[in-house]
């Protein structure tokens, strides 16, 4: 198994399983948020913020996999 | 020290030292209308006369075109002379920047907002808002010129020197590896394939599609600011609404500080916010989707939020906090973990900002061009009926989603400014601190 044939077979691997941890870590969030918005709907822009935020935070551990896979695509030759 | 260092490269590089200082210089001229800018538009905000807030105002345009004639067009004709490298003029460039960004930052904002706080009457509340956001605008001219250039060196670098970043593009122009949508400065480039002008504005595109979007933010403030009424038009209701929210958001967060960082979050919220949105009109780029505007913005955020640090804590202060405050026995001999743990979280904080935002908007252009790719080859087989109307659908919902995208990433990205400002104030005590942020 050469080099390019272990990216190619990685890349896309590596990215699903970044996904799915960012996918547990938003689907946990979520519950979280729509839990607390449910119980208090008076404080619901501040929950939202700090659901955002924390999306941001889960989404991008898939989104450095994402930048990975670029910069590495142009070497499976 | 910046001088120390041209004088340390004199004599092994005169060509790098001459462009350290070339760059110092540039630099030294932009601040000097900048902050030219920031007197001129804060005279002009607060002055209760009309005649002569709009001779202030018409000759702030004239300093701004001035402004960038001088100092755009000294950039360009440097880049243009083969002779400087350009690693060592945006080293000169930044050197001072950094510490000047700062300095009008802090002038501004204390120029700007106390004042205006405290006015009486007039225009009233409403107007308060808004001042910052000026002061954010003129800051974008900066911030704009900085990432832009950091943008530029790193552009060519590879270029000049023939190594391995310049075969993506090379497999771009063959039809694989990365693709890009045309823009109006390809098309130029093709109209025009001789002009060194065109050929270098294509050569950056992100970086004239960056001063665009600072120009396109610039125009709506004006627009908003030109008449400060109390009962606004829609521009200035749309800017004031978004300018509010955010003040209440950013406000739950930093408390007190509020009316000090609050402009720099703003400003970083606008230009990336035009910066994403623009690249959705067809023909335009996002300039957010290259990791150099990105990564200069996010280098812009850490170098401030450190300064804050320092500038709030003292240095002493500083170095406790990066230590993990250690009050006890078991803090300090956790001491040599506590300061690699801390030092490696903050510098991961450019990264991730710089990483995230990049990635986030790169993949929607990607995707987008995937779909209009699609379409082309729809249209190239001749199944038009059959293919075109599921993919424009296809592609116009992927524009939506980019919408959303834009919005959504400009939010977070200040938020986690505003985030890693909070965690570097100083907090009265941990009672308080801890309820301030349940209630972030």
């Amino acid at each position: 198994m050469n080099f390019a044939a272990t990216l190619g077979l990685g890349l896309p691997i590596g990215i699903g399983l970044a996904a799915i941890g960012s996918g547990i870590g938003i689907g946990f969030l979520g519950q979280g948020a729509m839990n607390a918005m449910g119980r208090q709907p008076e404080v619901l822009p501040k929950i939202q913020v700090a659901m955002i935020i924390g999306f941001g935070f889960a989404e991008a551990l898939t989104i450095y996999a994402f930048v990975t896979m670029f910069f590495l695509q142009g070497k499976i030759q | 020290m910046a001088l120390a260092i041209v004088g340390l490269l004199a004599p092994s590089h005169p060509y790098a030292a001459l462009s350290v200082a070339a760059g110092q210089i540039l630099a030294a001229v932009n601040f000097f209308f900048l902050e030219k800018f920031v007197k001129l538009f804060t005279h002009a905000a607060l002055t209760p006369v009309p005649g002569e807030a709009a001779s202030a105002r018409a000759s702030s345009l004239g300093i701004g075109a001035l402004k960038i004639a001088l100092v755009y067009g000294g950039a360009f004709a440097l880049t243009r002379w083969n002779r400087l490298e350009l690693g060592p003029v945006l080293l000169g460039f930044s050197l001072p920047l950094a510490a000047l960004v700062l300095k009008a930052a802090m002038l501004a904002i204390m120029r700007g907002v106390s004042p205006a706080g405290a006015r009486p009457g007039a225009t009233g509340r409403e107007a308060r808002p808004i001042l910052p956001a000026i002061v954010a605008g003129v800051l974008l001219f900066g911030m704009g010129g900085m990432g832009g250039t950091a943008g530029a060196a790193m552009a060519q670098t590879p270029a000049a020197h023939g190594g391995t970043p310049a075969h993506v593009e090379a497999a771009a122009e063959h039809g694989g590896g990365e693709q890009h949508l045309p823009n109006w400065l390809t098309i130029l480039d093709d109209w025009f394939p001789k002009n060194p002008v065109v050929h270098w504005m294509h050569e950056n595109e992100f970086l004239v599609f960056a001063w665009l979007a600072a120009l396109v933010f610039f125009a709506i403030i004006f627009l908003a600011m030109r008449r400060d009424t109390t009962v606004p038009g829609w521009v200035q209701n749309g800017i004031e609404w978004m300018v509010e929210s955010m003040e209440g958001v950013v406000g739950g967060m930093l408390g007190k500080y509020t009316d000090r960082y609050f402009p720099f979050i703003m400003a970083i919220f606008f230009y990336v916010l035009t910066m994403n949105l623009i690249g959705i009109i067809p023909g335009f780029k996002s300039s957010t989707s290259t990791l150099d505007v990105t990564l200069a913005l996010a280098l812009i955020t850490f170098l401030y939020v450190q300064f804050t640090g320092i500038r709030n804590l003292g240095i002493l202060g500083y170095l406790d906090h990066m230590a993990g405050s250690p009050r006890d026995v078991v803090g300090f001999l956790m001491l040599p973990v506590m300061v690699p743990v801390h030092v490696l979280g903050e510098l991961a904080k450019p990264v991730s900002l710089s990483c995230r935002l990049f990635g986030n908007i790169f993949g929607e252009d990607t995707l987008i061009v995937v779909f209009v790719g699609a379409t082309a080859l729809c249209l190239k087989a001749s199944l038009v009926a059959l293919a075109v109307p599921p993919m424009l659908g296809i592609s116009a919902l992927f524009m939506l989603l980019q919408a959303l995208t834009s919005i959504v990433q400009a939010l977070i990205f200040s938020l986690l400014a505003t985030v890693y400002l909070y965690m570097m104030l100083p907090h009265e005590e941990h009672a308080h601190g801890d309820e301030t942020r349940a209630h972030a």
